[in-house]
């Protein structure tokens, strides 16, 4: 008997909706966790050159940054077509929350809109980042130091550095608040706290890119 | 010294094809007390009688005062001037239908918005006049007026850039609705039916978390942490019936 879809005309109860929330917090905390320790690898430059190529030949070693990386890529990706779902992409629904965000001067509506135009942003450079990293193993300090030295790559990082933090910062607050998390009481401290926390990733950054940039190779 | 107060109102007559949107500036000598809701009855009787908004109880109970005050959502009656600079931009809510000037229809959205959420309380309990009140425990009462206290002024709706992106979104008011439910007894629907009401993209996976909902709010309604608990609550109502399915 040939099936028919009646879903077509009469949709059935779909829990499709919170599944992709789900997972679009999950994803985002992933991402979160991993952009934090990213950073903190990296940072091992300051620490000595040493070091850092020590830590990136143990990822290199056991495979992580071989497989990981892709993996992390395609998290990414899933990220953000789970988050693209909330995005404003029509011109008129751009327009809206636009003129909305104007209007409010309200701060959590204007970090949501930071959060949205970063997020095209790092899909781009992001995407870039990751295929020169990983297309040109292994990770040493002296690659990522000449890389820097270029002058091309110094001011790429220097606009992917606060995206990221900017993004990663926000998003945290407001998977606490969403989910939450945080309670009324706890808000203002903890948007503080994460406010601090990524100023701190993005001084901890650019110490490492002028680390990259002064580095004798 | 009194203040000298400036007022710019948004002005516009939908139902006057000559009408074009704009904004008027009034002049006011400021007094002392003054609220919003009467500086713009003064202003109607001595400088604009065709002057359009909406008032009826002047203490924050009916909620027919709310306006965008200098960009922000909030109720005109228990807005003091003296909170405010002296220049004064007034402008009718966003997202409910304009009527004119400041005025907007509030009531055409919360009583669409109502029925498609089901505010009311579902039981095939026989009512009966005669029988004295069922009683609830003390504690569990007061959790459902805290939420129950809401007057329907629609400044979270306003202040939404969801709800202002999105026309089928159905706000803070009505998740808020739906916790207040959730909460009561009395109500027989089971947590599939909540689910089916507001565990869409319409409902709280919708709701991106700007939380200008819970600074507006006049009645200063424990906004966020509802749509916190109706998140997770919702959420985890779909992660188990996956393991429902297979059992």
């Amino acid at each position: 008997m040939a099936s028919i879809d009646t879903a077509i005309y009469v949709k059935p109860p779909s829990r499709a909706s919170a599944y992709l929330d789900w997972l679009q917090m999950l994803t985002g905390a992933g991402l979160i966790a991993f952009m934090w320790s990213h950073m903190v690898l990296v940072a091992s430059v300051n620490l000595g050159v040493n070091v850092m190529n020590f830590i990136a030949h143990f990822f290199e070693a056991t495979y992580m940054a071989q497989v990981g990386g892709p993996m992390i890529g395609a998290t990414m990706l899933l990220h953000f077509v789970l988050a693209a779902r909330k995005i404003p992409f029509t011109s008129s629904e751009q327009g809206s929350i636009w003129r909305h965000a104007k209007m409010l001067h309200h701060q959590d509506t204007w970090m949501w809109v930071v959060q949205a135009v970063t997020a095209m942003i790092i899909l781009i450079m992001g995407s870039i980042h990751m295929w020169t990293v990983l297309t040109d193993l292994p990770i040493t300090a002296q690659k990522s130091a000449l890389r820097i030295q270029g002058g091309f790559w110094m001011v790429f990082y220097l606009i992917l550095l606060p995206m990221v933090e900017l993004h990663v910062g926000i998003g945290f607050y407001r998977i606490g608040v969403k989910w939450g998390f945080v309670k009324r009481d706890g808000r203002k401290k903890f948007k503080r706290s994460e406010n601090i926390l990524t100023a701190i990733m993005i001084f901890i950054g650019l110490v490492t890119i002028i680390r990259f940039a002064t580095l004798a190779v | 010294m009194s203040r000298q107060l400036k007022f710019n109102i948004f002005r516009y007559n939908p139902q006057d094809p000559a009408s074009v949107p704009h904004a008027d500036t009034f002049l006011l000598e400021e007094t002392p007390s003054l609220t919003l809701f009467i500086a713009l009855n003064k202003l109607r009787e001595e400088q604009d009688p065709s002057l359009m908004f909406d008032f009826a109880c002047r203490m924050a109970i009916c909620g027919s005062c709310g306006m965008v005050i200098n960009g922000r959502p909030g109720l005109a009656c228990r807005t003091l001037t003296s909170d405010l600079p002296a220049e004064i931009t007034l402008m009718p809510l966003p997202v409910f239908k304009l009527v004119g000037d400041l005025s907007v229809d509030t009531g055409t959205w919360f009583r669409a918005t109502n029925s498609k959420i089901e505010s009311w309380i579902h039981t095939d309990q026989e009512f009966d006049p005669q029988a004295t009140e069922e009683r609830m425990e003390n504690a569990l009462a007061e959790s459902i007026f805290e939420l129950e206290r809401c007057i329907e002024c629609g400044c979270c709706v306003a202040s939404c850039g969801t709800a202002n992106m999105r026309e089928d979104f159905v706000g803070a008011f009505a998740l808020n609705r739906m916790a207040r439910f959730i909460m009561d007894p009395r109500d027989k629907r089971k947590d599939a039916d909540y689910f089916e009401v507001v565990g869409t993209d319409q409902g709280i996976f919708g709701c991106m978390g700007l939380l200008a909902c819970e600074d507006v709010c006049p009645r200063s309604i424990p906004l966020q942490d509802q749509l916190g608990l109706l998140r997770r609550k919702m959420g985890f109502i779909a992660l188990k019936s996956i393991f429902k399915r297979k059992g």
